[in-house]
């Protein structure tokens, strides 16, 4: 039994090689600040066209399985925010605890705030959004502003 | 899929769709400079709610959205955000009072 269950982790571990030189859409596990770096840089990469998605999500970064064997071992399961960002080309993520979150979370505001300059300011002011539109076609304007403050 | 056009709508039932499922529930924003949209969506692959918007204004309440989420995901669904969520309002309030009161 054990001699089989050593094999099948080998057989994973090579696929997991195999799989590593046909990167296509990997994801990219970093630490939060080059995290919120890449992040600026994939705003700034899509002024022009493009979208950025980024997700939120309560987990523990664990398998399954694993989590179910440490549940029956009675041991406890610790959650973090797992963070991921896209442009539909490339993918990053990092995991946020509850140590960092708060100082985290304000530098991202801080990113957003900067990034986020296409949204209207108000209803009526459509003649200064056109105004707006025609500045930021001109790149790396904002890019000092744009590092993250920490 | 549902769009919900009043936020305090959205922000009620996102944090109810999380509390019901942590560990399957997720939120994702998605923004598009060059149309200048941004939307919401939180999901947890049985129900879906959807915000979207193109005012500067949203993105200020996106913000305490964000650190409501942060809050509940990384220490737990059963984390406080009313203090989250009312930070702002009390860090605003004293600004507006300073101003009336100073002599």
């Amino acid at each position: 039994m054990e001699g089989f269950g050593n094999s099948a982790l080998f057989f994973h571990k090579q696929s997991a090689l195999l799989n590593s030189h046909t990167q296509y859409t990997e994801m990219v596990r970093l630490q939060p600040d080059p995290f919120l770096n890449e992040l600026t840089n994939m705003f700034e990469r899509t002024t022009e066209k493009g979208s950025v998605w980024v997700t939120l999500k309560h987990s523990s970064d664990k398998s399954k399985v694993k989590i179910n064997k440490m549940k029956t071992a009675g041991e406890k399961i610790e959650y973090k925010c797992l963070v991921r960002a896209t442009d539909g080309k490339k993918t990053i993520s990092t995991m946020v605890g509850q140590k960092d979150h708060s100082r985290f979370q304000s530098s991202y505001a801080t990113i957003l705030k900067t990034r986020m300059t296409a949204l209207k300011k108000r209803e009526r002011k459509d003649r200064r959004k056109t105004a707006d539109s025609d500045k930021k076609q001109e790149p790396k304007k904002p890019s000092s502003a744009a590092k993250p403050s920490n | 899929m549902v769009y919900i056009a009043s936020w305090d709508d959205f922000l009620e039932k996102s944090v109810q769709l999380f509390r019901s499922d942590p560990e399957k529930t997720r939120y994702s924003m998605k923004y598009r400079h060059c149309d200048g949209k941004l939307v919401l969506k939180v999901t947890d692959d049985k129900e879906c709610i959807k915000f979207k918007t193109d005012q500067a204004q949203d993105a200020k309440k996106m913000e305490k959205f964000n650190n409501i989420f942060f809050t509940l995901m990384a220490r737990g669904p059963e984390a406080d955000i009313s203090e989250v969520g009312g930070k702002e309002q009390a860090e605003a309030q004293p600004v507006k009072k300073g101003r009336g009161r100073k002599q």
